[in-house]
């Protein structure tokens, strides 16, 4: 910018290119920025709800929370009525060594958003409100009430969020939540006794505090814009005229602002305060609750992995157990469970425990000897548990990890339906043909 | 050019000049509305993120402190834009402001009709009385200095006070599941987030834990004094982007 404004003809063209030594930049670069920002922006307000079933390493899936009876109450319900999902699991033995401690693990819901909200929650039959320290090795049972909101057809499934770990998801459902939406309501009672609606608790306070705020800042922006702002200030400023800038008004409101709002933020400040006297910090804890008695490797039936071998072209592992049948039955192995994926031995009748769709093998496993194991006896099978959902459930990538390690659950059954369990674990050999 | 124009009398725009002068104002006007709107919300949804958004996040240490160290940037920087080339007193009430206004769309769309989250739970925060405040010590001061300590203090300091009217309602006290939770805690338990389990929050950790009752000023001061290093810090920030020289160059 050369020209002084001086002695030229004024046109368009040029009164928007007068103050661009002086204006902060021209259009074209703020506009680019908008352009990025805004572009930015469109990405990240993007819900981020996606399932992420086999987003985790396999072997993570397999050796960390090992979920079996996963089961709901109903599938299918109305908005406000309370459904329950109740379910076991069994924390690895063979935790990876990648994977930190479970010390801090929040037992979680899929949902897309609170469509079903969360009311009690219980480990091992004891409530529990915010994250648990899960021991490997260690059994519990759990039950989550949840109340449905909004209507529509769901994909749910109970998950563990594991401190620096990531989410541990076990098997899902289809759930309806039937009825309309303006049915549901959320009363909480605080400790006073007052029954709250959670779904407005202290919305209207919050706009009347905002628009109150808003409209002093409104006003104080409408004082400054009404006059004429950026070329003609700048060239008072140029010529010197600052004082002419901010007029004694000016001053005036500003003194009132500074010691005005500040006397305002403390006596509303204090009116919460003892309207609120009782109000205290977010709590948080962990809570303790330890694992229940065994129930997988409960010493009744005792396994041993000697070998696991994953033959790539069949898509099947091969596992050769040491088996001692500690009961006073013989027992049979019904199923095998690894990383929800459930292999299923057709000739053992299995009374079923889960309306979940877990992801099932019907006829995946088979044995090299179905005889039942005597009470007593010691005895080593081969169990094959062959079925596509290794590669379509990414389990397969296993082999490719730098922990090829598997882990699962055994399920044992003898002829009065009676049931054992025993995780296994093993490091896994690849065979290419 | 300056130089030649305070030689002489100074004339006021008048007529089509003044019209195209104020034409133009209204056009950066709203050029730096929708540009603060998304990029100053942008800047403050990723970096105070998680503790501004959800009602059981804003506990007394860690939100009051990294709240006003974040929301105090885009104000000092277009205060030096706005104050040393238009003498306008207006940059931090302009960008939270705009920041409100992003806020509160964001919580309404993305997180209430979209995600489904009850805006009572999504409640933003407000740093408006800060914001005057810090306006008003500069247009006084007309002082960095002066701005960056006694501004920057106060826009912390008050950011606790002037949210606790909006938000001290929600820390009463609820018992559930045989432990005592505040409204706030049980607005986390209920409504199900599936990527923000409860251990995510850092809620009283670290050597402040020890104070106790009076954490919330403790991280109002500790706040005020980083406010006062960012304020400046930004300032030097906005003058730099305010300049051509750069632009020139390509
Ligand atoms: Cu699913």
């Amino acid at each position: 910018m050369k020209s002084t404004t001086q002695n030229q003809t004024y046109t368009r063209s040029m009164a928007f290119h007068v103050p661009v030594n002086s204006q902060p930049q021209s259009v074209s670069k703020w506009l680019l920025l908008i352009g990025l920002i805004l572009s930015v922006y469109m990405l990240t307000l993007q819900p981020v709800m996606a399932h992420g079933e086999k987003n985790l390493e396999p072997y993570v899936r397999m050796r960390t929370i090992q979920w079996y009876d996963v089961q709901w109450s109903k599938q299918k319900f109305n908005v406000n009525e309370e459904v329950t999902v109740t379910g076991k699991f069994h924390v690895a033995e063979d935790w990876p060594i990648s994977v930190p401690k479970p010390d801090a693990a929040f037992l979680n819901i899929s949902t897309p958003g609170p469509v079903l909200i969360r009311t009690e929650r219980y480990l091992n039959g004891k409530p529990f409100m915010n994250s648990v320290a899960l021991l490997p090795g260690g059994d519990y049972d759990f039950k989550v009430v949840l109340k449905g909101r909004l209507p529509g057809h769901y994909h749910i499934h109970p998950f563990f969020n594991l401190r620096d770990a990531g989410q541990v998801m076990g098997p899902g459902a289809w759930l309806d939540i039937t009825g309309n939406e303006a049915d549901f309501s959320n009363n909480v009672q605080t400790i006073n006794g007052e029954m709250i609606d959670m779904e407005t608790y202290g919305l209207s306070n919050g706009i009347f505090w905002h628009s109150f705020w808003a409209l002093l800042g409104t006003a104080w922006l409408l004082w400054w814009v009404r006059r004429p702002l950026f070329i003609a200030r700048y060239r008072m400023l140029q010529a010197g005229l600052e004082n002419e800038l901010i007029t004694p008004l000016d001053r005036n409101i500003g003194k009132a602002i500074l010691i005005g709002v500040p006397v305002l933020v403390l006596v509303f400040y204090t009116i919460t305060v003892n309207k609120y006297p009782k109000a205290i910090p977010l709590q948080t804890s962990l809570d303790q609750i330890l694992p229940l008695p065994a129930k997988v490797n409960a010493g009744v039936v005792e396994v041993e992995t000697l070998r696991a071998e994953y033959r790539i072209p069949e898509r099947s592992m091969k596992l050769s157990l040491k088996i001692k049948n500690g009961s006073d039955k013989p027992i049979q192995i019904g199923e095998f469970a690894t990383g929800s994926v459930r292999f299923l031995n057709k000739v053992v009748p299995e009374p079923d425990q889960s309306n979940t769709e877990s992801v099932v093998a019907a006829e995946g496993l088979s044995l090299d000897n179905l005889t039942p194991i005597q009470p007593g006896e010691q005895r080593t099978v081969l169990l094959t548990a062959g079925d596509a959902l290794w590669e379509s459930e990414r389990l397969d990538g296993l082999i490719n990890d730098a922990d090829s390690r598997i882990g699962g659950l055994l399920f044992f059954f003898d002829p009065d339906g009676e049931r054992y369990i025993s995780s296994i674990t093993s490091a896994v050999i690849p065979k290419f043909n | 050019m300056s130089a030649n124009l305070s030689n002489r009398i100074f004339r006021p725009y008048t007529g089509e000049k003044a019209r195209i002068a104020r034409a133009y104002d209204y056009l950066v006007l709203v050029l730096a509305l929708f540009l603060f709107i998304g990029s100053f919300h942008l800047h403050f949804a990723l970096t105070v993120g998680d503790w501004d958004f959800w009602v059981d996040w804003k506990d007394r240490q860690w939100w009051p402190a990294v709240t006003p160290l974040m929301g105090i940037t885009f104000p000092a920087a277009v205060q030096a834009v706005l104050w040393t080339n238009f003498r306008l007193p207006l940059g931090a009430t302009l960008c939270v402001a705009c920041l409100s206004i992003g806020t509160w769309i964001a919580r309404i769309f993305a997180y209430h009709m979209w995600n489904y989250f009850p805006i009572n739970m999504v409640l933003p925060s407000t740093l408006l009385p800060s914001a005057l405040v810090l306006d008003a010590v500069l247009m006084m001061s007309n002082s960095l200095t002066v701005t960056a300590i006694f501004g920057g203090s106060a826009f912390a300091l008050l950011f606790y006070p002037s949210n606790w009217p909006i938000f001290g309602m929600f820390h009463v006290p609820v018992e559930a599941g045989n432990s005592q939770m505040t409204v706030a805690d049980m607005f986390g338990f209920q409504y199900i987030r599936t990527g923000m389990p409860e251990y995510l929050r850092i809620i009283e950790r670290g050597t402040l834990r020890t104070y106790g009752q009076v954490a919330a000023p403790l991280s109002a001061f500790f706040s005020a004094l980083l406010s006062t290093l960012m304020y400046a810090l930004w300032w030097f920030i906005g003058k730099w982007f305010a300049t051509t020289r750069y632009l020139k160059r390509i």
